[in-house]
């Protein structure tokens, strides 16, 4: 099946056609799932690219190996991924505590207005990527399905293997002490000429 | 600065992040694709673990285990079949009484019966 005929195909399809050997539905899945996996290693791992790859190539080789006694309907494959991705980056990162502090991150440039916006948006993403590897394991994932990658609570519940209840609670948490983090830094990242 | 002004500001650095989502090199995805390919069951190929039988003699430890529950079966029947001489001394069906009690292996009532 070529891959433009795989579009409408669900996560849990394209993984069965896998499992019996479909290599559109490798290239489908690979082309689906790669981006979210990445980008989610990238938030968990405060920024790093090249570990988040590892982590990348990690989680979804579990993928391939998991598929052929994938049970439909149990699990949805985003939400195994997600719950993969985010324990391979908390065990990493607890081995090699000690990331960049706070005030390391780069200062924005005055330049030219369209790339003073784009240096200001840049720096508050790696502001917040620090502020984020500040925060314990639990609330820094809670808050980054929630508010970056956008998953409603009863997902994250699930992906975390937690109540609803507690994802609010972490997320609230997590939201707080990112605002003290961040508070002293909102003036200089342009904060102010938002309003 | 009040408690909505902070929300909001976190949320301008939330906004910024979904903004510049990190994307995947072409070569991790290539590496990614070539891994799927070599995983890939092949079509026609039945993957996953043993059958019941096979699931059996895991349980019973192994092939080892088989011959040697194999051999103590075979051991037995022989015993049954064509007693040895030696037998005799050490386990009398006289003394014993079964042989006049007429034993059915079949039936649990004679036994039944036995205990009142």
């Amino acid at each position: 099946m070529p891959y433009d005929a795989m579009n409408d195909c669900d996560d849990d399809d394209l993984l069965a056609a896998y499992a019996a050997g479909d290599a559109a539905a490798a290239r489908a899945l690979t082309a689906r799932l790669t981006p979210m996996v990445f980008g989610h290693a990238v938030r968990m791992l405060g920024g790093d690219a090249a570990e988040a790859e590892d982590i990348t190539q990690e989680a979804l080789l579990r993928l391939w190996r998991a598929a052929p006694d994938w049970r439909r309907g149990e699990a949805k494959v985003t939400t195994w991924l997600y719950r993969v991705t985010a324990n391979l980056c908390i065990d990493r990162m607890r081995r090699r505590r000690g990331g960049p502090a706070l005030d390391a991150i780069p200062e924005p440039v005055d330049k030219t207005p369209s790339v003073a916006d784009e240096m200001q948006n840049a720096a508050r993403v790696a502001a917040l990527q620090t502020a984020l590897e500040a925060l314990p394991d639990r609330q820094r994932q809670a808050v980054i399905l929630r508010h970056i990658e956008g998953l409603s609570n009863p997902e994250i519940a699930q992906i975390m293997d937690i109540g609803p209840r507690a994802v609010e609670s972490l997320t609230a948490r997590g939201k707080r002490a990112l605002e003290a983090l961040l508070s002293g830094r909102r003036a200089e990242l342009g904060y102010d000429d938002d309003d | 600065m009040t408690e909505r002004k902070d929300t909001e500001g976190l949320d301008a650095f939330f906004a910024a992040a979904r903004e510049e989502s990190p994307m995947p090199s072409g070569d991790l995805l290539a590496r990614i694709e070539a891994q799927a390919l070599a995983e890939m069951p092949r079509a026609g190929v039945r993957r996953g673990g043993p059958g019941l039988f096979g699931q059996l003699v895991q349980v019973l430890g192994g092939w080892q285990g088989m011959a040697g529950l194999a051999a103590a079966c075979a051991a037995g029947v022989w015993i049954g079949v064509s007693p040895p001489e030696g037998l005799w001394s050490l386990y009398i069906l006289q003394e014993a009484g079964l042989d006049g009690l007429g034993v059915d292996p079949l039936s649990a009532f004679d036994m039944a019966l036995m205990e009142g």
